[in-house]
């Protein structure tokens, strides 16, 4: 099967600073893959090269078998990329359902002109992330939890194929988590190959079907995540070198 | 909106349009200079208040306007209506062409860009021939305040209903999350590049329009008050006092402010502008978001209003 999406030799240099490195892998459809690795290992930048707010320095990306290099961030969007952002970026002052709205409204295939559908359509984003109660609010009145299932219900109304998370679960408890890897879970089951990055080693061994590590900038481990945990490259980068 | 809502501006619209049948010759003068300031405000408010881009540009708009009008009738001896299409038209491919490049700035830079632009026209008007160079235009004087009072109340009553229909449109929805958050925007799908471009070009077909009903209406023009920066400055003023990035705030800022500058120029003559700056600044400091805001929180606040804004903004 072709995969959904495929990033092959990805490379990205900040002035000399090489942020990704020569990064391949790809994202079969349905699948959830884990991206894990230590503070500035280039997960961010990934996630940033794949929905082009940021241009590759050199490497190719397929979406569905077409290269998307050339293409705009906005147009990655309307092919079916849709993501979140770590430091969340909600429009303040819309209210939650209008923010919803926005994404169904642009979104995949240049979304839905009539504003009474796409917010509907919003409306049912809210519901299946568990915001349906709030949908007045202004989006600034949200508290960190509820911002964290607002950015999921913005990308969810773009109706994309891939959906790449950037830290959603990041200053979570552990209720909340376990409700986010359910909203997670409840994506995929509706057809949706998913990318997530995630600092909660527990959470996203749990939730991912496979896991990939970057560390400085480079892929260092790809594989089931039982193997991938287990591996002493992957150990040696989040805790040292063990001392003989 | 609601039904009473609806009712209250019909009304307002009508008390407005009989002006020039109840009101003195004063009244209808003031009357057309408060409508095309309101009309400015709203034009500015496109880009401003909805889009989030502060542009300092809008008064070049302006002239273009005036211009398109003044070169059509006196050097091709063409209608008004010709003039209004021809200044249009200067307006939007001034837009296009000028707003690919600066509305890649963001915040300041961009003011600053377009900060420059009105002085760059009025130097390069100076110099053409066909605008009459820096000795200006003089238009064939009609003299028929009225129309041009309903002439100026039907621009901004257009320009009003453009403003709301965008509240409830894909593109307005779309200029609103460019404001809130430009790189959250691009990745839903929404081309910020072309939303922007048609949202300065929108913004400044309303302020052209303004600009030639004014030229008609003064008769004269010179590349000093066409290209005139403190007009910007005055339409950023109207639209912010009155509540920015919402339908009815800019007018109701611009009527305000204009009441209140004729008020202060008839009464305190010499020292007016001074009185104006003090208004101007309280208005700032106890309702930096505008006569709407006020108006939507006060009723639950009360008078708390005001020390909360002084809070909330360390001043």
């Amino acid at each position: 099967m072709t995969p959904v999406l495929e990033v092959r030799n990805a490379t990205r240099h900040f002035a000399g600073l090489v942020a990704v490195d020569d990064v391949s892998f790809t994202l079969a459809p349905g699948e959830i893959l884990g991206l894990i690795g230590p503070n500035g290992a280039g997960k961010t930048t990934l996630i940033s090269l794949i929905s082009g707010t940021h241009d590759l320095s050199a490497g190719e990306i397929f979406f569905q078998g077409e290269s998307i290099n050339h293409l705009l961030a906005f147009r990655r969007a309307r092919l079916g990329i849709g993501r979140t952002f770590q430091i969340m970026r909600p429009f303040p002052v819309m209210s939650v359902l209008d923010n919803v709205a926005v994404g169904a409204l642009f979104g995949r295939g240049g979304g839905q002109p009539k504003l009474a559908v796409a917010r509907e359509q919003a409306r049912e984003c809210l519901e299946f992330v568990g915001l349906g109660k709030i949908i007045d609010k202004r989006a600034d009145e949200l508290g960190g939890p509820d911002r964290k299932r607002l950015e999921l219900a913005k990308a969810l109304a773009m109706q994309p194929q891939v959906l790449l998370c950037d830290e959603v679960m990041a200053g979570l408890n552990h209720v909340e988590i376990d409700e986010v890897i359910d909203v997670i879970r409840k994506v995929r089951d509706l057809g949706i190959s998913i990318l997530v990055i995630e600092h909660v080693i527990k959470a996203i061994k749990s939730l991912s079907d496979r896991l990939l590590v970057l560390h400085h900038g480079e892929k260092i481990a790809d594989g089931t995540p039982d193997a991938v945990l287990a591996d002493p490259i992957v150990i040696e980068a989040y805790l040292g070198k063990k001392r003989a | 909106m609601k039904a009473w809502q609806i009712g209250l501006v019909l009304a307002a619209l009508v008390a407005l349009a009989g002006v020039p049948w109840y009101g003195s010759d004063v009244l209808i003068q003031f009357g057309i200079n408060a409508l095309l300031m309101a009309v400015l405000a709203q034009g500015w408010n496109i880009i401003g208040g909805y889009t989030g881009y502060a542009s300092f540009g809008n008064s070049v708009f302006y002239g273009l306007g005036s211009y398109g009008v003044a070169i059509a009738m006196v050097q091709w001896h063409l209608p008004f209506a010709v003039g209004m299409v021809f200044g249009v038209l200067l307006a939007v491919v001034f837009a296009v062409l000028l707003g690919i490049p600066v509305l890649r700035l963001k915040g300041h830079y961009f003011a600053i860009a377009t900060l420059a632009l009105a002085q760059v026209m009025t130097a390069i008007v100076s110099n053409v021939g066909l605008a009459g160079q820096n000795i200006g235009l003089v238009l064939p004087p009609l003299n028929n305040d009225p129309l041009f009072y309903e002439l100026s109340l039907g621009l901004l009553t257009v320009a009003t209903l453009t403003i709301w229909g965008l509240t409830r449109s894909r593109f307005g929805f779309g200029l609103i999350a460019i404001r809130e958050n430009e790189e959250g925007a691009v990745v839903m799908g929404v081309n910020t590049t072309l939303y922007k471009v048609l949202a300065f070009a929108l913004s400044g077909i309303f302020s052209a329009l303004a600009g030639g009903i004014h030229a008609y209406w003064i008769t004269f023009l010179d590349p000093a008050s066409a290209f005139d920066i403190s007009l910007n400055v005055k339409m950023i003023i109207m639209a912010v006092f009155g509540g920015p990035g919402t339908v009815l705030g800019p007018i109701v800022g611009a009527f305000t402010l204009s009441a209140v500058s004729e008020f202060l120029s008839s009464e305190v003559t010499r020292i007016a502008g001074l009185f104006f700056g003090v208004v101007i600044v309280v208005a700032v400091v106890l309702m930096p978001r505008g006569l709407a805001d006020l108006f939507r929180r006060m009723r639950k606040m009360g008078w708390s209003y005001f020390s909360e804004n002084i809070r909330a903004h360390r001043l």
